[in-house]
């Protein structure tokens, strides 16, 4: 066996072939070549996972953050969601998931007013208190509208609500999302109730029509890895270092109600799709009535659904194609490269100098990534969740929580499946996602690893010596941590 | 494509730009990639040589050339390297203003072509040198053979642009309606928006130029500070100062010193008689790029600023190197001033030999009016005009001709859409407006009584100096 160290050099190895742009990558912060340019369309991250509330409910908690990188200290004006990209969340059920199709489609379309356009303050005019208060002058506010598939061509169109987007955290002018609500001070960590939530996080959390819950904004990037030693002539550290950390993205979370979906007795698939509009070239409307003009079909330019995928499997002539195509067609476009994963002949050839890894046939990873959707059995009641550790006596992780999923021991018990067995299935990733589960040593683990035999054989688990995020998750909605402080941010602009 | 989309994007972003009227391609103002030019090849040289010749310099995109051309010498597939290789010399062209780099860029082409005749990376690559260069209609053979061959949003670009740039504007939509159709994006967007201007659909180039910028990214700063500047001149022409200048300042953001919105800046200061400030970003602007609209610009601000000496001196440089860096808009220079306009006559009909868009009627129109042959320019002037184009310069030589030409209601309108966007003319052109208004009002123009056109233009010559 090989050292942690080594493995992860062929996987850096890989991943570097992959990512051109050559500078980093998250689970999907630098995948494909065209949407890297695209930074309020380019999807980071998916997550679903099932979730309690606090009368007893349950919910399919989804959530999508795009902006890679987002600096915090660049300024608020950077980054806010675009109003003319079409972000989804779908949710696949039944004979859905395996076809790669949406049973249920939720879309957010964001509109951005200012109060004063007048001034060069764009974002703020002052502290602000409150999420739209006077003193919040870009303000962004969101739809969201639910697309019922099952009706084929002419799906049913529900709108479910909208919400108002908290301002981005920048120091002095968002104390409230700080430490002692002080602008000075790092970011409020992530807390465990709540009624701990900051002022702005809280007032955000919109409670939508039929039990949905929604919140659109600015948080800390909660992925994790040390992808700049990677890429650092593949000299790894130990303790290794979170390259994410610092970076803000701008998340989507919906909590979607068991009950709207059918109940928990079933296995659900999610992913999340951007789409831009189409636009005739040449208008054929007068010079002022252009705004129904931009109303050109949408058209996607970004998908994801597990972590790691286009980035560390599809091979680069097709990555472009992956973001523009549905998952329905994954299984005649892409399968090849779950079946056959180059990162496997790498490891054998590299690392084990043998065939540890299976190199074909690899029915067990295609299981995981064909069709691309976050497989979440609904059946297991709630999954543990990410705190701020074992240690973190506020927000400690939920008894049981391994960052590792099934290769920590966390398991979760399915009544729809038998699993590994009895019904046992991982806790985390893959099936569902959830804010903490470490991908990268997941996906590594599971590649070296042969799932496709029982009891499955496991090799390592390998890791990038980086285990945490650098800041605790919420263990309530909307998870995700609070957004980094723009003013005392750890990088240079 | 195998792997350059995001370097292909840029290029994509930025060839829309290199040839385009107001425009200049975009340049590297951090200064890093300021090496001196290379030695023009005089001789015969076989294409792989060619593009493995060796590189200096300390740039990002120096460093990059060196490592590919090594992966190149290695052997084995040498294709991607090669391709990759060829990229970068477009872009190493565009930051240092060397047209040697394009020949490399070429050679990269013609490796590939022989290695795989007829290959898609050959063809977008060779394309888009040839559209770099001003071969419109070279490029456009290949462009239509890649759009036939796999038909990427990109290819589309590229063969919209060489329509574009040919003044077959309706071919040129019906690329970019494909390109769209297929990505929409900056790249697709910013074009569309060029497009929408040129068809005198302001507000809906407006529009799309927002799209654009919305859709941007700090990996592709170049892109994303085109696109602020683009929208900024968009904006200035419209009248809207403001709007202006926050997208000025929105590129300036990204790229600080960045040569198109220094150079607008510039000029935006210069129409608010604010020369001295105008100097200053208009000589950093000129210190990056050598071309001729930035000579011109920067010569006119030194004028204003009553350093005559100086701007003696830029145009002395200007005359010298203009022909060769921008032949089109060193007629338009010449012209204006009224300068050896023959030369200016020569250059703009063999531009026209390449394009015939509208901006190429223009400068053979102005032209031809500086040379005295008001009667010829007419026809081209109405071409210029044809699309409904909301441009300012184009208002005023309209104005001009007509008038020379005797056609009072031309001269009346044209004269009046002037009027409407004075502001955006060159201190020497608003004079020159400013007093053929004096001297023939319109509305005080009795019919028919129009001064020859010799004297306008003598009266054109002695107001610019």
């Amino acid at each position: 066996m090989k050292t942690k160290r080594q493995t992860l050099q062929v996987l850096a190895a890989g991943l570097a072939a992959t990512c051109v742009a050559g500078t980093a990558m998250a689970s999907s912060h630098m995948d494909a070549p065209l949407i890297t340019l695209d930074p309020a369309a380019n999807t980071c991250d998916v997550y679903a996972f099932v979730s309690a509330g606090t009368n007893g409910e349950q919910y399919l908690t989804t959530a999508l953050t795009v902006y890679p990188f987002e600096e915090p200290g660049i300024g608020p004006n950077a980054y806010n969601f675009d109003p003319n990209v079409l972000y989804q969340i779908h949710v696949s059920l039944g004979d859905d998931v395996a076809a790669g199709t949406p049973t249920f489609s939720y879309q957010f379309q964001f509109n951005t007013t200012y109060k004063d356009k007048k001034t060069i303050l764009v974002s703020y005019l002052g502290v602000i208190q409150n999420v739209g208060d006077a003193n919040q002058n870009l303000t962004q506010t969101y739809t969201v509208t639910k697309v019922d598939h099952r009706r084929g061509a002419r799906p049913a169109i529900t709108w479910l609500g909208s919400g108002m987007v908290p301002p981005n955290n920048q120091g002095i002018a968002t104390p409230l999302y700080n430490q002692g609500n002080d602008g000075n001070n790092p970011a409020q960590d992530g807390v465990a109730s709540a009624g701990q939530l900051d002022t702005y996080t809280s007032e955000s959390i919109t409670k939508l029509e039929s039990g949905y819950v929604a919140f659109c904004g600015q948080r800390d990037d909660g992925f994790y890895g040390d992808i700049n030693a990677v890429f650092d002539l593949l000299q790894l550290r130990n303790p290794g270092k979170d390259v994410q950390a610092g970076f803000n993205v701008h998340a989507i979370v919906l909590n979607i109600p068991l009950s709207e979906l059918g109940g928990a007795h079933q296995i659900a698939g999610v992913y999340a799709t951007t789409s831009r509009h189409s636009v005739r070239v040449l208008s054929t409307l007068p010079e002022n009535q252009l705004s129904p003009d931009f109303d050109g079909p949408w058209v996607q330019v970004g998908r994801q659904g597990n972590p790691l995928f286009c980035e560390a499997l599809v091979g680069i002539a097709d990555k472009d194609r992956y973001n523009e195509t549905s998952p329905s067609q994954d299984e005649a476009l892409f399968k090849k490269y779950a079946l056959t994963p180059e990162l496997c002949q790498l490891l054998n050839a590299i690392v084990f100098q043998s065939n540890v890894a299976p190199e074909s046939n690899r029915t067990d990873i295609a299981g995981i990534f064909i069709p691309d959707l976050i497989k979440v059995d609904l059946s297991t009641g709630p999954c543990r969740l990410a705190g701020g550790g074992t240690n973190d006596v506020a927000d400690p992780d939920d008894a049981g929580f391994s960052r590792l999923g099934i290769f920590g021991g966390d398991v979760l018990t399915s009544t729809v499946q038998a699993g590994f067995g009895g019904g046992t299935v991982p806790g985390g990733w893959p099936n569902g996602r959830r804010f903490g589960d470490d991908v990268i040593d997941i996906a590594v683990t599971a590649l070296s690893s042969d799932l496709r035999v029982s009891p499955p054989i496991i090799h390592g688990p390998y890791g990038d010596n980086v285990d945490t995020n650098d800041m605790a998750y919420n263990k309530v909605f909307p998870y995700e941590s609070t957004p980094q402080n723009g003013r005392n941010h750890m990088h240079a602009p | 494509m195998k792997f350059l989309k995001p370097f292909l994007a840029v290029t994509v972003a930025l060839g829309l730009t290199g040839c385009g009227h107001n425009s200049a391609p975009t340049h590297d103002s951090s200064g890093t990639d300021a090496t001196p030019p290379q030695t023009k090849l005089a001789i015969a040289i076989d294409p792989l040589t060619l593009a493995l010749l060796p590189q200096a310099g300390d740039s990002h995109t120096d460093k990059e050339i060196r490592r590919y051309q090594e992966m190149a010498r290695k052997g084995g597939n040498r294709d991607i390297p090669v391709e990759r290789l060829g990229w970068l010399f477009v872009a190493k062209a565009r930051t240092s203003f060397d047209p040697g780099y394009y020949k490399q860029a070429a050679a990269c082409g013609d490796v590939l072509e022989a290695d795989s005749p007829g290959c898609s990376e050959s063809l977008l690559l060779r394309g888009y040198v040839f559209e770099n260069l001003h071969r419109f209609k070279e490029a456009e053979p290949l462009a239509r053979e890649v759009v036939a061959q796999r038909g990427l949003s990109f290819d589309f670009g590229l063969l919209g642009d060489s329509l574009m740039e040919q003044g077959r504007l309706d071919e040129a939509v019906g690329a970019y309606q494909h390109m769209v159709d297929l990505r929409p994006d900056l790249q697709s967007y910013a074009r569309i928006s060029y497009i929408r201007w040129l068809k005198g659909q302001t507000e809906g180039a407006i529009q799309m130029m927002e799209a654009a910028v919305d859709a941007s990214s700090q990996n592709d700063p170049d892109s994303a500070a085109w696109v602020s500047t683009r929208l900024a001149l968009l904006e200035y022409q419209s009248g809207r100062q403001e709007e202006a200048h926050h997208a000025i300042e929105g590129a300036l953001l990204i790229r600080p010193n960045y040569p198109p919105a220094l150079l607008l800046s510039g000029r935006m200061l210069l129409a608010e008689d604010k020369a001295g400030e105008a100097v200053a970003a208009l000589q950093a602007a000129a210190k990056a790029n050598p071309l001729p609209e930035y000579q011109w610009v920067l010569a006119e601000g030194l004028r204003a600023a009553d350093r005559e000496s100086e701007a003696a001196a830029v145009e002395a440089r200007l005359r010298v190197t203009g022909a060769v860096n921008d032949p089109r808009t060193f007629a338009l220079y010449l012209a204006t001033r009224g300068e050896d306009t023959a030369t200016a006559v020569r250059l703009a009909e063999a531009e026209m030999q390449q394009r015939q868009d509208f901006f190429t009627q223009d400068a053979l129109a102005w032209a031809l009016t500086a040379a005295g042959r008001v009667q010829e320019a007419l026809p081209h002037m109405r071409l210029a005009l044809a699309g409904g184009t909301e441009d300012g310069r184009l208002f005023f030589h309209a104005a001009v001709i007509a008038h020379g030409a005797g056609q009072d209601g031309e001269y009346q309108k044209w004269f009046n859409r002037t009027a409407s966007c004075v502001q955006t003319l060159l201190p020497s052109e608003r004079k020159q407006f400013l007093e053929l208004a004096k001297e023939f009002p319109p509305a005080a123009k009795p019919g028919g009584q129009t001064p020859p056109a010799n004297d306008l233009t003598a009266a054109n010559l002695d107001s610019s100096k």
